[in-house]
């Protein structure tokens, strides 16, 4: 019981980190990497109650968020390529066109 | 178990890979094709679906099909095979129009898992697979830099969400120690609510929150919206909003029934905010895009009402001013990306397309869009006879008859506050309308092309037609709703 309490401290406190560093974060690649941080907490969750509940449900869920975070990944990086290569900058300072 | 029940899917992912394949193998001369094997490969799903009522689960109880994914399901492909046959002439030669095409195809795919979902994976899948198709749709014009800003704020508002949603669902199983909906909800109603019950309900509510554009989490809508190529946008704003209603319709309706006296107060207080929030904003709008944008995250705020009092007529409600909208909005955009044409072929550079300055005259210069907008204007507004007015009056009427059963002052005030906005938003659509018919033309009459034609006039049917004729629709709609087994 006190693992499943240790893990589900250390997830929610990567989740935190992961969500601070997307309010406060200005670079698009960091963006990204903070929001691979927040997925990646809620698998360590999924793996971590699937330990406790002694059912490996969890587990399979955990796996499929693993590729599809990949596929997040790769989708993310493309679009920062493609907008590099129009404004020559993923500061996202800078991408202020669409506003009221 | 018959696999016939999910042609529909099948054979729209078969349709997207084939459609992928004979792209690499064509010219790209030949390439103006795919729009049409899509259209039909759309409208022959659309066919199906309507033809079957459901009533099975797939897949080890991950998929399911009833009355309520099917209403979702004929939401999503007439949405799609809309923008589909509008972009038969808008990505006319283009040369990357197979994957254009391939992944309009698999966002309705995912839409169509994400209304069928039975388990919290497939709901998770589902929701990844449409998202990441409209992200890159949102960015398909790469040389253009306000799609590629619409597309990155809506990928990292997207993810941020999807990021929640997941830490949610993981609460979930922890607490209930499964994924799958019945399941979880065999759980809830007998254990006791809990801290952690509630906390998962909030990531749930915010990451659904983000994908129907409930105010607070509503700020990458008008901005995606607005950049986005415009019949991509008909597809996001009519579409894909959709996806986080029905999810939100089975996983909080049904799964967290334990704890739904706070679900009511929590979207009671999002549902009035939304919808005034998005009206009063959207009155000060210049671009026509982000206007209906705004408009959109107010008639989102109409939608989560039913989930305020939870009866099986409101959902019923929810559901038909779900259908209305999509045909509405995305009809609505689509008669937008026509003045964009418009306007381009007087003016190759020309900048800021859906400007209101460039509606005028629209009356005299292109008149089967003028009426079809001024009749999705009227429809939003929730004039009769339209799927709009059908749509808010049974929701309206089943708040109001909540209310009245149960002496609630609160939910009378929601309703008056909602009858209110719905008033306020003439204004905005009179001031376009004005425009349109009131002031002089600023160029010669010009030839509508016919794929823009017939998406149109394909949602100006579906919005009279349901509401001059609405006893179907609404019999399918409390079908619908009856599934969540509400009182």
């Amino acid at each position: 019981m006190a693992d499943l309490y240790m893990y589900l401290i250390i997830s929610a406190v990567i989740f935190t980190i992961g969500s601070y560093g997307i309010i406060t974060q200005r670079s698009g690649i960091k963006i990204l990497m903070c929001i691979e941080l927040m997925l990646n907490s809620a698998n360590l969750n999924l793996v971590a109650f699937s330990s406790f509940n002694d059912n490996a449900s969890g587990q399979v869920f955990a796996l499929f968020s693993i590729a599809i975070a990949a596929a997040e990944a790769a989708i993310g990086f493309a679009i920062l390529v493609a907008l590099f290569r129009v404004r020559d900058t993923i500061n996202l300072d800078n991408i202020n066109i669409l506003r009221w | 178990m018959s696999y016939v029940l999910l042609a529909p899917e099948i054979l729209l992912t078969v349709l997207a890979l084939a459609v992928i394949l004979i792209g690499l193998l064509v010219s790209d001369k030949s390439k103006n094709i795919l729009g049409y094997i899509s259209a039909a490969g759309l409208a022959a799903s659309l066919l199906l679906t309507i033809g079957n009522r459901g009533g099975d689960t797939f897949f080890y109880n991950a998929l399911v099909i009833d009355p309520l994914s099917q209403i979702f399901k004929i939401i999503f492909i007439a949405v799609s095979l809309l923008a589909v046959i509008a972009s038969i002439h808008y990505f006319k030669d283009n040369r990357n129009q197979d994957e254009y095409y391939g992944l309009i195809l698999l966002a309705t795919v995912g839409m169509m898992v994400v209304a069928s979902a039975n388990d919290l994976l497939s709901l998770f899948v589902g929701f990844e697979l449409a998202s990441m198709s409209t992200y890159v749709l949102a960015g398909f014009e790469k040389k253009n830099p306000s799609s590629l800003e619409a597309a990155l704020k809506y990928f990292i508002i997207g993810s941020l969400s999807s990021a929640l949603m997941l830490f949610g669902m993981s609460l979930v199983y922890g607490v209930s120690g499964s994924t799958n909906i019945p399941e979880i909800l065999a759980y809830f109603k007998t254990a006791q609510v809990s801290g952690i019950d509630i906390l998962a309900m909030v990531f749930l509510v915010a990451g659904f929150g983000f994908k129907m554009a409930l105010v607070p989490f509503h700020m990458w809508a008008p901005d995606t919206y607005e950049g986005s190529p415009t019949v991509v946008s008909s597809l996001l704003a009519a579409g894909s909003k959709k996806m986080g209603f029905v999810a939100a319709f089975r996983v909080l309706v049904l799964a967290l029934v334990a704890v739904r006296a706070d679900i009511q107060v929590v979207f009671a207080i999002l549902a009035v905010i939304t919808m005034t929030y998005g009206n009063v904003v959207a009155i000060s709008q210049k671009s026509i895009k982000r206007m209906l944008a705004y408009s959109s995250i107010a008639q989102a705020g109409y939608i989560s009402l039913a989930f305020v009092v939870m009866t099986q007529m409101s959902i019923a409600g929810g559901v038909l001013l779900a259908l209305g909208h999509a045909f509405m909005k995305g009809g609505a955009f689509l008669a937008v990306a026509v003045v964009g044409y418009m306007v381009l072929s007087d003016n190759k550079n020309a900048k800021n397309t859906d400007d209101i300055s460039n509606f005028a005259g629209l009356g005299k210069r292109a008149p089967i869009t003028a009426l079809s907008l001024f009749v999705f204007f009227l429809a939003l507004a929730g004039i009769p006879p339209s799927a709009g007015f059908i749509g808010k009056f049974v929701l309206f009427y089943s708040v109001t008859s909540e209310a009245v059963s149960t002496a609630s002052t609160w939910l009378l005030v929601i309703v008056v506050i909602a009858i209110l906005n719905s008033a306020l938003s003439i204004y905005y659509y009179a001031r376009v309308i004005r425009y349109m018919y009131v002031l002089p033309p600023a160029g010669e009459r010009i030839h509508e092309p016919l794929p823009y034609v017939v998406a149109i006039l394909l949602a100006v049917i579906g919005t009279i037609g349901i509401g001059l004729y609405p006893e179907p629709v609404i019999k399918m709609a409390m079908d619908a709703a009856s599934v969540l087994g509400v009182i």
